[in-house]
C-alpha cells in the first residue's frame, strides 16, 4: 500500500527516489527523510517570496517518491542558490541540493533547458568560459576592450579538441 | 614582508567584462606581498552547469584544480562562485576516493591527474586571514575617511557554513573590519544584508532576477549609506552595471555608487585612481570622489 498524490494520481517512484537520495549522499551527509515540515527553508527562501518557490514541498515531494511530479515542474528552475535553506534547516536537508538534482534528472530525461543554459554551455564548449570577451562602455559611453585596459590575454583550454571530447563523454553518461 | 604567491584563477565574468575587479586586485595586491600568477589552460569552474549536470560541475573544477597543483601553488579565485564550486569539489573528492578516480579518468585526455591538495582563497580571506589587518593598516597611505559604506557579501561567499566559507554565514564582519582599517565608517547591520542580489536567475529569468537587485538596492538607499562595497563580479555586474534597468523594476531612481573592495583598497594603499577602473563603474561613483562627473 503506498501513498497516491489525490490531484495527479501520481504513484511513487522508488528507484528515482533512490537514485536522488544516492546523489545527495554524495554531497553531504543528510537525507531528506529528516525533514519534519517546518517550512524554515520557505521562510527563508529568495525565491518565494518572488516566485513561489517552497521548498518544503519540494522535500516532501522527494519524501513520497513523486519524482515525475518534482521533475516536469517548472519551479525547480526557480531556485536562487542563495542557500538560505540549506544553512537553516533544523535537520541539515538541503532542498536546493534537491533542486539541483531534479533540474540535473529533468535535462537527462530530455526536457529542453531554460532561457541561456543551452548558450551558456554552448560558449564553454567553444571557448572553455560561459561568454566570449566582451568589449564594455565606460561612464562617459567610451568603449574598451580588454586589451585596451592592459589587462593580459585570456586563460583558456589549450587543447579545446581534446576538452570538448571530455565534456561531450560527460554529456553522454549518467550523473 | 616576504611575498606569498598565488595562482589566480579568474574565472568566467571577470575576465571577459568585469574588468574594475581584475584591473584594481592586479594593482593592489602585490602592495601587499602577494604575488599573481597567470596560469595557461585554464576553463569555467562548471557552477552555471550545476543545474544541468553535476558531473559536469566537478569534471571542470577538478581540470582547473589539477592545473594549480601540477605547478604546486594555491589559488586565488576572487569570484565566490568560483570559490565554492572549487571548494566543494575539493571536498567532494577527498571524501570520495571511487568519484576522484572516476574524474581522473576523464582528466587523463588532457594529460591532467588530480589528488586533491590545491589550497583556495577568496579576496576576503586573503585580506582579512592571510595579509591580516595589522600589514594592511601599516600600507594606508590615503584613508577613505568619511565614507559610509555598507557591505553586500552575496550568497556564495558566506553559505553553506558547514562546507566552510570565507566569512560567518549570519553575521559577516570581515570585510566592515578591512574597511575600517582602511579608514572608512561601515554600517555594520542592516535588515537586507544577507540577501541575494538576484543573479543566478540571470539565465532563465532575467526580469525577476533584475527585480530582486532592485528591492535590494532600493533598501540600501533608504538607509543612506553613501556606497555599497562588494566582492563578487556577479553580485556587481547586478547591483553596478544594471542598476538603473532594477530601479526600474520597483519604480524608484537608484543612485547609488558600487565599488569593488580591491578598488578601494587600492585608493587607500595610495594606487593612482586611473589604474583601479574607476571609468568601468556604470553607478555614480564620482559621489565618493573616485573619479570626475562623467
Amino acid at each position: 500500500m503506498t501513498i497516491t498524490d489525490l490531484t495527479s494520481m501520481g504513484e511513487p517512484q522508488a528507484d528515482a527516489r533512490a537514485e536522488i537520495n544516492d546523489r545527495l549522499k554524495r554531497l553531504q551527509d543528510h537525507a531528506s527523510d529528516y525533514c519534519y515540515q517546518c517550512a524554515k527553508c520557505t521562510s527563508g527562501c529568495e525565491a518565494h517570496k518572488l516566485l513561489e518557490l517552497e521548498p518544503h514541498k519540494i522535500v516532501a515531494l522527494l519524501k513520497r517518491g513523486l519524482i515525475t511530479e518534482l521533475v516536469n515542474s517548472d519551479v525547480i528552475w526557480t531556485c536562487m542558490t542563495c542557500m538560505k535553506c540549506r544553512e537553516r534547516c533544523p535537520q541539515q536537508v538541503a532542498p536546493i541540493e534537491i533542486l539541483f538534482a531534479a533540474k540535473n534528472l529533468a535535462v537527462q530525461s530530455g526536457k529542453e533547458l531554460p532561457g541561456k543554459y543551452t548558450a551558456m554551455l554552448q560558449s564553454i564548449l567553444g571557448t572553455g568560459l560561459l561568454q566570449e570577451v566582451q568589449t564594455v562602455t565606460t561612464a562617459a559611453n567610451a568603449t574598451m576592450t580588454r586589451d585596451q585596459l592592459g589587462l593580459p590575454p585570456l586563460s583558456v583550454p589549450s587543447d579545446v579538441a581534446k576538452f570538448q571530447a571530455s565534456i561531450m563523454a560527460i554529456a553522454m553518461q549518467k550523473p | 614582508m616576504s611575498s606569498q604567491r598565488y595562482a589566480l584563477f579568474p574565472g568566467c565574468l571577470m575576465p571577459t567584462e568585469q574588468y574594475a575587479y581584475e584591473l584594481s586586485l592586479r594593482a593592489s595586491l602585490p602592495l601587499l606581498g602577494i604575488d599573481l600568477v597567470d596560469l595557461p589552460g585554464l576553463s569555467c569552474c562548471g557552477e552555471p552547469m550545476k543545474s544541468v549536470n553535476q558531473t559536469l560541475t566537478l569534471y571542470l573544477s577538478a581540470r582547473n584544480l589539477a592545473l594549480a597543483e601540477q605547478q604546486g601553488l594555491p589559488f586565488y579565485v576572487p569570484c565566490p562562485q568560483c570559490h565554492l564550486s572549487l571548494h566543494e569539489t575539493n571536498l567532494i573528492l577527498q571524501k570520495n576516493p571511487a568519484m576522484l578516480e572516476r574524474i581522473n579518468e576523464m582528466l587523463k585526455a588532457e594529460g591532467l591527474h588530480y589528488t586533491g591538495t590545491t589550497r583556495l582563497v577568496h579576496t576576503i580571506d586573503l585580506l582579512y586571514d592571510t595579509i591580516g589587518l595589522d600589514i594592511i593598516k601599516k600600507h594606508v597611505t590615503n584613508p577613505l575617511t568619511g565614507m559610509k559604506l555598507v557591505v553586500h557579501y552575496g550568497c556564495h561567499a558566506i553559505r553553506p557554513k558547514e562546507l566552510g566559507r570565507p566569512d560567518d554565514s549570519e553575521n559577516p564582519q570581515k570585510v566592515e573590519a578591512i574597511l575600517k582599517t582602511l579608514g572608512a565608517e561601515p554600517i555594520t547591520h542592516y535588515p537586507q544584508k544577507l540577501d541575494c542580489c538576484g543573479a543566478p536567475l540571470l539565465p532563465n529569468k532575467p526580469e525577476t532576477a533584475l527585480a530582486k537587485t532592485g528591492q535590494k538596492l532600493q533598501a540600501i538607499q533608504e538607509l543612506g549609506a553613501s556606497g555599497v562595497v562588494d566582492v563578487c563580479p556577479w553580485c556587481h555586474k547586478m547591483l553596478d552595471s544594471r542598476q538603473t534597468k532594477a530601479g526600474e523594476t520597483v519604480a524608484a531612481k537608484l543612485d547609488l555608487p558600487i565599488v569593488y573592495l580591491t578598488q578601494l583598497l587600492g585608493v587607500a594603499l595610495g594606487v593612482d585612481k586611473e589604474k583601479l577602473g574607476f571609468t568601468l563603474n556604470l553607478s555614480p561613483v564620482h559621489k565618493l570622489g573616485l573619479r570626475s562627473q562623467p
